[in-house]
């Protein structure tokens, strides 16, 4: 089998090119059609590019699914303050690993979804935030971006068009935080990734005190797409609420794990059976985390039915987030998976509200006892207690990121974390 | 009826398709070398490489690097938003961000030294004290957890004979465990110095550190 894994469902708008080197320079890409979006936008103009864009109902890809042309329309029309956008390349929420595949094999697709959201908020200079580790990535990027200045692409005069859009690539240190919009502003700045009370929102008050739009790296290379094919083109694909294509990165127990580029509303049974090959070694199904760890965890049960669009996995009681598809067999162990989870949580925390610094490191201390079998009943009680207060009740919503798989499982899989209680109790007395 | 994933360790995935060779997935044959000065200033605050050799006295910002300084400042509007591609410039020459450097760096650019100490304590990626020539990241997380990034973890420190974070006699490795490395449909992935290994099964891990082995004269990986 090939890799990047394909299949016949797929629409590939923003994967065709993955695993293609070809793809990557500048004439490889042009040659694909590439850079047309940005040379439409300029012709149609920034308003309606915000309108095209409006219209394709395309939906933040960055986790929490908000309307891109509505973001980009809260952007202030007057030209006297500079405007940022900031591309949101901080790829760390666990089973997340399309924005990478985005930047390693298409860098072209990237920097120009990046050149037709900044020229629709009006905004002169990009910043493109990666995560650190990206370093492979980050270089075919660099290398793309002074093709793109070279081309006359990047920077003064875009394609004759008088416009003027820097790029540049910042690259973070490692800290999950930096992921959130406000966060990312703060690193950015030269400070601690530490997010920021909304309101004022980044429109108004954002990155330098400037009006400022944050945007996922999915987000952006869809929005080029759309830019070249209009609006109503995009609708073609998905639900109505859901609209166009979604890159799903399943990993996991699955015999052919990898990033899958589909409509969205797609089954998430057909997903697992037929995309990925089924089910590694043929084992029965458990548990699915459909939208990266921050997510409640579904049991088998609530997988028959669902529909991989923002609408309907929460209609299944979970919710889309960044379409990362964590696949857990009979074998997984729920617990484990949970307190893995928690040390994250607990180690990213950036430490500024109390019911998160101190709810993550203490939920993953009882989640670590009731794993080596040391745990009670009261323990489960006092889990649901903590992660009730961790909702709703911080700055930002990695408080609640780690609440919802806590809660979810235990009310799911209860079971599993009696069975560990319960051994405990026997070791304790024999 | 399911076809098995190709395991293919040392870069992600097989080539079946397109039949490449590592270069070409890891990208080394489309950037070439980038320049020590940084490239095209949008570029500059990207390059962070991971020496093998690591100088803790090395100098600060000379020749090329100087260069390369003056574009990264060139390209925000203030010089505290300089102060992250600093540092991780300071840590490729140095290999660590040591108190003594992060005043350095405080100096240049006129911040408080305890606010930098603030904010480079804060992020994950400096290294603090000297890690080895091969700092070797074992992705735990939960998507490579479920399919034994435990056992990857301990391949690791077996053969390598150290505990975690700490460094082997012979300055070769330091292994420590890493969140997620967003690969994770290429369970486990390992991050050595730059560069991402990925599908590495336990089984994997002696082929691995033999080719390291092989080399440590490397000045760039
Ligand atoms: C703790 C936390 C981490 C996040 N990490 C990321 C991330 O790594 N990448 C990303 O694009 N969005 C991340 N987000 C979502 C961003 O805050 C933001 O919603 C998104 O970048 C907006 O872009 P979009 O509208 O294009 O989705 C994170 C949010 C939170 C609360
Ligand atoms: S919720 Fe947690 S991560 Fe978010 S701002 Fe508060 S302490 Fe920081
Ligand atoms: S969980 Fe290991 S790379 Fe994402």
């Amino acid at each position: 089998m090939a890799y990047p894994y394909r299949h016949e469902k797929e629409v590939r708008l923003m994967s065709e090119a993955f695993g293609d080197p070809a793809a990557r320079t500048i004439e490889g890409w042009r040659a694909r059609g590439g850079y047309q979006g940005i040379a439409r936008a300029l012709e149609i103009g920034r308003d309606a590019t915000v309108a095209d864009v409006k219209a394709s109902g395309l939906r933040g890809r960055g986790g929490a699914g908000f309307p891109t042309g509505v973001k980009w329309s809260f952007m202030p029309k007057d030209g006297t303050r500079p405007h940022y956008l900031l591309c949101n390349a901080d790829e760390s929420e666990p089973g997340t690993f399309k924005d990478r595949e985005i930047i390693r094999w298409t860098p072209h697709q990237l920097i120009e979804g990046c050149l037709v959201g900044a020229y629709a908020i009006g905004a002169s200079h990009c910043y493109i935030y990666l995560r650190g580790e990206f370093f492979e990535a980050t270089q075919v990027l660099a290398k793309a971006l002074e093709e793109a200045y070279a081309a006359g692409l990047a920077g003064k005069d875009i394609l004759g068009s008088g416009v003027e859009i820097d790029v540049t690539l910042h690259v973070g240190a490692g800290a999950y935080i930096c992921g959130e919009e406000t966060g990312l502003m703060s690193s950015l700045e030269g400070r601690r990734g530490e997010p920021r009370i909304k309101p004022p929102f980044p429109a108004a008050v954002g990155v330098f005190g400037m009006p400022t739009t944050i945007n996922n790296v999915e987000t952006l290379a869809a929005a080029a797409h759309v830019a070249r094919h209009g609006g109503e083109w995009y609708r073609q694909w998905g639900t109505e609420k859901s609209t166009g294509t979604k890159l799903f990165c399943v990993s996991g127990h699955v015999n052919r794990p990898g990033n899958y580029e589909l409509p969205l509303g797609f089954p998430l049974m057909e997903l697992i059976e037929d995309v990925c090959g089924g089910m590694r070694n043929g084992a029965a199904l458990k548990a699915v985390i459909p939208g990266g760890s921050s997510v409640p965890i579904m049991d088998a049960g609530e997988c028959v039915s669902c529909e991989l669009c923002y609408e309907g996995v929460e209609a299944a009681g979970s919710m889309l987030g960044c379409a990362s598809v964590v696949v857990m067999d009979e074998t997984a162990d729920i617990v484990k998976q949970v307190r893995r989870m928690a040390d994250f949580y607990a180690h990213e925390s950036c430490g500024q509200c109390t019911p998160c610094r101190e709810g993550t490191s203490w939920a993953a201390r009882i989640l670590r006892r009731i794993e080596d079998g040391r745990g009670t009943e009261d323990d489960l009680d006092t889990l649901m207690q903590i992660s009730e207060q961790m909702t709703g009740t911080t700055i930002c919503v990695l408080s609640d990121s780690l609440a919802a798989p806590i809660i979810s499982s235990i009310q799911k899989f209860r079971n599993d974390y009696l069975a560990l209680i319960r051994r405990g109790e026997r070791v304790g007395a024999a | 009826m399911s076809e098995a994933p190709f395991r293919n360790p040392g870069w992600a995935g097989n080539t079946g398709e397109f039949d490449l060779a590592e270069a070409e997935v890891r990208g080394d044959s489309y950037v070439g070398e980038r320049p020590l000065d940084g490239g095209h200033p949008g570029a500059s605050p990207s390059l962070p490489y991971m020496l093998v050799k690591k100088d803790p006295s090395a100098p600060l910002f000379e020749g090329p690097y100087q260069e390369r300084l003056d574009k990264i400042l060139d390209r925000y509007p203030t010089s505290r938003a300089a102060l992250l591609p600093v540092l991780n410039m300071a840590q490729e020459l140095r290999g660590h961000v040591s108190p003594g450097t992060m005043d350095e760096v405080a100096s240049l650019l006129d911040l408080g030294r305890a606010y930098v100490r603030g904010v480079a304590t804060f992020y994950t990626m400096y290294n603090k004290r000297p890690v080895g020539r091969f700092l070797v990241q074992v992705c735990t997380n939960i998507s490579c957890n479920l399919c034994g990034a435990d056992e990857v973890l301990a391949a690791f420190l077996d053969h390598t004979g150290t505990e975690l974070g700490e460094t082997s006699a012979d300055g070769n490795f330091t292994v420590v465990e890493a969140e997620c490395l967003a690969a994770c449909g290429f369970p486990t992935c390992v991050q050595i110095n730059s560069r991402y290994f990925e599908d590495v099964g336990a089984d994997d891990v002696t082929a691995i550190i033999e080719r390291l082995k092989a080399e440590t004269g490397d000045a760039r990986l």
